[in-house]
């Protein structure tokens, strides 16, 4: 996969999420895959070491609906790294999960212009499959329109 | 409640552009340390204890360098960026109150000439911890963290670009004031803010803080010690740091998100202090960005944010007569961005009454440290 192309506005040598044992399944799984506590039931993200409510160890994975909403975002114009220079301006959205309210997870809005990204609109997960960078394949959260096909990007 | 110890000194290096500073950043510290303590009129050798915030000048090197006396107590806070500053006087207060130590020098250096640029967050192949969820993103300066709280903030409450401008311009016309500001003669107008280049929406260029090379340290000893100087002693009426539990969840994961982190210490430091958001004479906000700033303020009590627009509107910020002047030295946009210890020795010199944009009769002068990371911290000074 070595030559594959971001789907994102990100360059393909910028930096990517180191997969660790806590982190895994949502680096991976290629869903909305949530911690959830094995002792009390709670949906944390991101995900820790330990239940924030009960203070158990031990999480199953929970998969959740790849949708929800804007809840707030960023259009970047200056860039902080050289490697970023022909990325701006890109959009960064904050995604109130519908399947998990209360949570909210950090991702791209890809195939949208950055002068329409607004709160409120409404998105739908799609995954970039990008190399491995600790053994598995990484299948990176991010998001579209929910009006969009997935290969308008 | 807080302690009894008082501030006797403040002082600060020369405030220099990123990279300008002709000396490194372990001589601006001394430089800054030097000049609090001469101010408050004692020798280095009577500072037994020192203190700081994510600061790179070791006190075993600055005790031997400077000719300190014998090190009693040293620390630094953890986390939080700039709004480490009201904790470091907290520390020096108590370690002052409980005896551990005299005259504690609380001071913050910082050359981003010289070491890496906050902007400029350096980043790694592989992103950990946090940073693994926001980073890959694109997502990872300061000002788009707090471009990301502002941008819902604004959403929710209809706070108006003119209000972010508002706090720009306050601190310019502040800092005009003030021949120690790196800004000292060049004044800006609302049509250069509104001209000026989007960084992170919904910030411009002028709601972010400039990168500077300097330092700053206050001097604080027990009001026994303060008796025998010259320097006019300045209480700290109250400190407050801290954060609820989930107040610093990772990748904007607080449940009360947006926030500036400020509704702990807020409670806090008013039952400390017994007053009123009213009762405040003139306050330091330090302004990493605009949209902080204007949450802190509501979080701080001050108004509903709904109510910022007219609280902020027709010079109400403004010294030395407006309803809540702010940021009187020209603050970290005006003066220097030293990580947030100019507004403490501003908020001192208020209560002095040696400000170059004096406010009269201050009674009670707050500084609030960092608004946007979490934990948050305020400290409030009045007259000994
Ligand atoms: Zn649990």
């Amino acid at each position: 996969m070595s030559g594959q192309h971001r789907l994102g506005p990100l360059p393909d040598d910028w930096t990517l999420p180191a997969v660790e044992a806590v982190n895994r399944a949502w680096f991976t799984s290629g869903a909305i895959t949530l911690q959830q506590c094995a002792g009390c039931g709670t949906l944390q993200h991101p995900p820790e070491e330990i239940c924030h409510v009960c203070g158990a160890m031990t999480f199953s994975p929970r998969a959740v609906a790849p949708t929800g909403i804007v809840h707030s975002y960023t259009v970047v114009h200056h860039s902080v790294h050289p490697s970023l220079d022909r990325a701006v301006p890109y959009a960064v959205v904050l995604v109130a999960l519908d399947g998990a309210p209360g949570l909210r997870v950090v991702g791209n809005l890809l195939g949208v212009p950055v002068d329409e990204v607004a709160i409120g609109l409404p998105v739908v997960a799609t995954w970039e499959e990008l190399p491995p960078t600790d053994g598995e394949p990484l299948l990176l959260p991010q998001w579209q329109r929910q009006d969009q096909l997935p290969q308008q990007t | 409640m807080h302690g009894a110890a008082v501030v006797v000194g403040v002082g600060e290096s020369t405030y220099y552009k990123r990279g300008g500073a002709p000396i490194s950043e372990f001589q601006l510290a001394c430089d800054a340390i030097k000049n609090a303590v001469a101010d408050a009129g004692l020798a280095l050798a009577d500072v037994d204890g020192l203190v700081s915030y994510m600061d790179r000048d070791e006190p075993v090197r600055l005790s031997a360098a400077l000719g300190l006396g014998d090190l009693q107590f040293s620390a630094q806070t953890f986390g939080g960026g700039g709004n480490g500053s009201g904790a470091a006087v907290t520390l020096a207060d108590a370690a002052i109150t409980a005896g551990y130590a005299e005259t504690v020098v609380v001071f913050r250096s910082l050359a981003q000439g010289q070491f890496h640029r906050y902007g400029r967050p350096s980043v790694g192949r592989r992103a950990r911890g946090a940073a693994a969820y926001t980073a890959p993103y694109g997502m990872l300066s300061p000002a788009q963290i707090t471009a990301m709280q502002t941008m819902r903030f604004m959403h929710d409450h209809g706070v108006s670009e003119d209000s972010l401008a508002e706090v720009v311009l306050t601190s310019f016309a502040h800092a005009q004031h003030n021949p120690r500001a790196i800004r000292y003669g060049t004044p800006l107008t609302r049509e250069q803010y509104f001209a000026s280049r989007w960084i992170a929406e919904p910030f411009r260029l002028y709601d972010c803080c400039p990168e500077n090379d300097g330092a700053a340290a206050i001097v604080i000893t027990t009001p026994e010690r303060a008796r025998d100087l010259a320097a006019t002693p300045v209480a700290i009426v109250a400190a407050a740091h801290g954060l609820s539990h989930r107040d610093g969840v990772a990748a904007f994961g607080e449940e009360n998100f947006p926030t500036a982190h400020y509704r702990t210490v807020a409670r806090s430091l008013w039952q400390r202090a017994g007053v009123q958001p009213a009762d405040i004479d003139v306050a330091q906000f330090y302004e990493n960005f605009t949209g902080p700033v204007l949450m802190a303020i509501a979080e701080m009590g001050f108004c509903e944010p709904g109510e910022l627009n007219a609280f902020v509107a027709g010079g109400a910020l403004r010294a030395p007569h407006g309803r809540l002047p702010i940021n009187t030295s020209g603050g970290n946009l005006g003066e220097a961005y030293i990580h947030g210890m100019g507004n403490v020795v501003e908020a001192v010199r208020q209560v002095r009454g040696d400000s170059t944009c004096q406010v009269p009769d201050v009674a009670l002068s707050l500084s609030v440290s960092g608004p946007g990371f979490a934990p948050g911290s305020a400290v409030l000074f009045g007259p000994a």
